[in-house]
């Protein structure tokens, strides 16, 4: 049995908590968060202890493992002190805010012997496993060109974080990443990246970029990010090789939509689609890294793969501002 | 009096569409049709009710008011300027030339013999396309801050690989659409280029995948997928799409999404069939109306140049592994 302490109390650490409550092998005990109150609300939602000192959380109640779930700035420190402190560690995607965030990670956790692991959940999406597997398997042929959507509105986030470029990269490297990393885990490694977007433009609350990678194989990828489309998230891909094509689009695969004439809390006349699946990919995902801890083995996301990503995001970022393609794992 | 039209050339499968257009409206009259081919020319006459002449120049001494031009891309010089010194106004098929050279060429020639050149962009009666200006025109979404853009098809086959026919492969033959319709929208010209371009797709020496990165002076940035990356097996032939994103939400449009689903056992194949407005009709019957009218045409060869420059400057762009400023230095 894994304990495991959540840093963060947003978003992405609610779902990660509810999944380590419902974990056979696995049990949320503490909550950190220097807002106190929303550190023992979730805490207090999945039977854990709610903190606002990390190192006092070691104290109190020695957890096991330590999942980072804070905006990208604190990725690192919270890495380094867990592996300092002998802890297995996983944090959020994106892995660091530059390279040599990511490369001190490594070494770190490397030197401490713990488990580590960056939370690129697409490869858990069902939709994703499997177009990967369909991909691998040579349903398409040879792959060529490679297209991806992914958005929707801008995210809320603790103290409009996201908005500041600085911390979070902007969808480039919050966002978009997503698909970087799938990418890479269906294509191999990228060769060249040229982007356009919006992150240092001084639109309020409005992000967007038109990405495209040229990978060692020849694949040819074009990834469309987006925090300005408010019709509701969307998510695209579409493989097209020389045997075949295979595409995907969200909205139209969702089995469950809800139109309400009275949303509630939500605006009225808003249809929102559901896509169930008996495990969501969250849980998957932190139960594949519980799973490697227990049976010692290697997670199937390796560090190296979260550094990659960020490498991708960073030439993304560094084209827009030079308005030429950038070089990657040169 | 009805317009009265002569037609050059069915080597581009778009003539027979042009030609069942020309018959289907009343203020225009079908003289007759000429080809490099003359049993192809007689084939065409008994379908379409008309007449074959032995010549181009033959066709050119009838007492004609216009011609449509829809040979190989590479003959649209010789025909249209041909057909301009005979004192016809000539609708030519995109994309309107091989060359700058060529289609400056054109343009001059067409204006010293004072008649007309209109680029075949039918895109732009697109009824969809229209109401996606008028949105944009009216400011629906605000101020326009990029466009993602696709003209993806099957691989046309015959002359379109050669490239001493066609100029190129799937970059030419689908930049310039997209391309067109951006300008028009946005009413701004390209400023730059950048490409990735491969022939993944077939492994032959013309290029069947592109995808371009084009910004425009106004500093709107845009995307276009230009490849051959439809399989056979797809239900339709290809598509013309735009996701347009402004300051206050985003246009979509899908120019063929108007269609209904076929499950054929007879065929044992599905098949997505169109029912919207023919916009080669729509086009043609423009034309026509303006000729009779003495009106300008609406998309001019100045228009089928502009769209030209940004696919040869794509060509350039990868060649050059860099993105290319436009307008091209010839």
């Amino acid at each position: 049995m894994q304990k495991v302490a959540i840093v963060g109390a947003g978003h992405m650490a609610k779902v990660h908590g509810a999944a380590y409550a419902k974990m056979a092998n696995a049990k949320p005990v503490a909550v950190v968060d220097i807002r106190k109150e929303a550190a023992d609300e979730l805490a207090a939602s999945i039977g854990a202890q709610g903190f606002t000192d990390f190192d006092a959380m070691l104290q109190a109640v020695d957890p096991d493992v330590i999942d980072v779930c804070t905006p990208t700035p604190f990725h690192k420190p919270y890495v380094l002190k867990a592996a300092e402190a002998g802890k297995h560690v996983i944090t959020e995607k994106p892995m660091g805010r530059s390279l040599d965030e990511c490369r001190e990670m490594i070494a770190t956790t490397d030197k401490a012997g713990v488990k580590f692991m960056v939370a690129h959940v697409l490869r858990f999406f069902p939709e994703f496993a499997a177009a990967k597997a369909q991909i691998d398997a040579g349903a398409v042929g040879k792959p060529a060109i490679v297209r991806t959507t992914r958005g929707g509105g801008f995210p809320t986030g603790s103290d409009d974080w996201y908005a500041n470029v600085e911390m979070s990269g902007g969808l480039i490297l919050d966002l978009i990443i997503h698909d970087f990393d799938w990418l890479r885990w269906c294509f191999g490694e990228a060769d060249r990246v040229y982007a356009k977007g919006l992150a240092h433009s001084r639109l309020d609350h409005i992000d967007y970029a038109l990405v495209t990678i040229r990978f060692k194989s020849g694949v040819i990828a074009h990834v469309e990010g987006t925090w300005a489309n408010p019709s509701g998230f969307t998510v695209k891909f579409e493989v097209a090789g020389d045997q075949g094509l295979l595409d995907f689009y969200n909205k139209e695969t969702a089995p469950v939509t809800v139109a309400q004439k009275d949303g509630g809390a939500k605006k009225a006349g808003v249809t929102i689609p559901e896509s169930p699946t008996a495990q969501n990919p969250y849980y998957l995902e932190l139960q594949h890294f519980i799973d490697c801890i227990e049976g010692d083995c290697a997670p199937s996301i390796t560090a190296e793969d979260g550094l990659r990503a960020v490498e991708i995001s960073l030439a993304a970022l560094e084209s827009l501002k030079t308005g030429k393609p950038v070089s990657v794992g040169a | 009096m009805p317009v009265k039209l002569g037609l050059m050339s069915f080597a581009h499968m778009h003539m027979g569409s042009y030609a069942s257009a020309v018959n289907q409206i009343p203020e225009a009259e079908m003289v007759g049709i000429a080809d490099h081919d003359l049993d192809r020319a007689k084939k065409m006459a008994e379908t379409f009710n008309s007449k074959a002449f032995v010549s181009y120049e033959e066709l050119l001494k009838q007492d004609i008011d216009a011609v449509i031009v829809a040979s190989e891309n590479i003959h649209h010089r010789e025909l249209t300027i041909m057909a301009a010194e005979a004192g016809k106004h000539v609708l030519c098929e995109k994309p309107i030339a091989t060359t700058i050279a060529d289609a400056q060429e054109m343009i001059d020639v067409c204006k010293r013999n004072n008649v007309q050149l209109m680029t075949a962009f039918p895109c732009r009666f697109s009824p969809a396309m229209v109401r996606v200006k008028e949105l944009v025109d009216a400011g629906t979404i605000g101020e326009i801050l990029a466009v993602k853009g696709t003209n993806q098809g099957r691989m046309p086959g015959g002359w379109f690989i050669q490239k001493d026919k066609s100029g190129g492969g799937a970059v030419i033959d689908h930049t310039v659409h997209v391309a067109d319709l951006m300008r028009w929208m946005l009413k701004s010209e390209a400023a730059e280029v950048y490409a990735e371009i491969s022939n993944a797709m077939h492994h032959e020496d013309y290029d069947d995948v592109g995808q371009l990165t084009i910004t425009f002076d106004n500093g709107v940035f845009t995307s276009l997928n230009t490849s051959w990356s439809r399989p056979k097996s797809f239900p339709t032939w290809g598509d013309v799409t735009m996701e347009i994103t402004g300051t206050n939400g985003v246009i979509s449009m899908d120019m063929f999404a108007q269609d209904m689903h076929l499950y054929s056992d007879k065929t044992m194949s599905t098949t997505w069939l169109g029912w919207g407005s023919n916009i080669d009709l729509l086009m043609v019957q423009d034309f026509v109306s303006r000729v009779a009218n003495g009106q300008p045409v609406s998309v001019t060869g100045e228009d089928g140049l502009r769209a030209l420059e940004v696919a040869l400057g794509a060509y350039r762009s990868f060649d050059l592994g860099e993105p290319v400023r436009l307008p091209l230095s010839t």
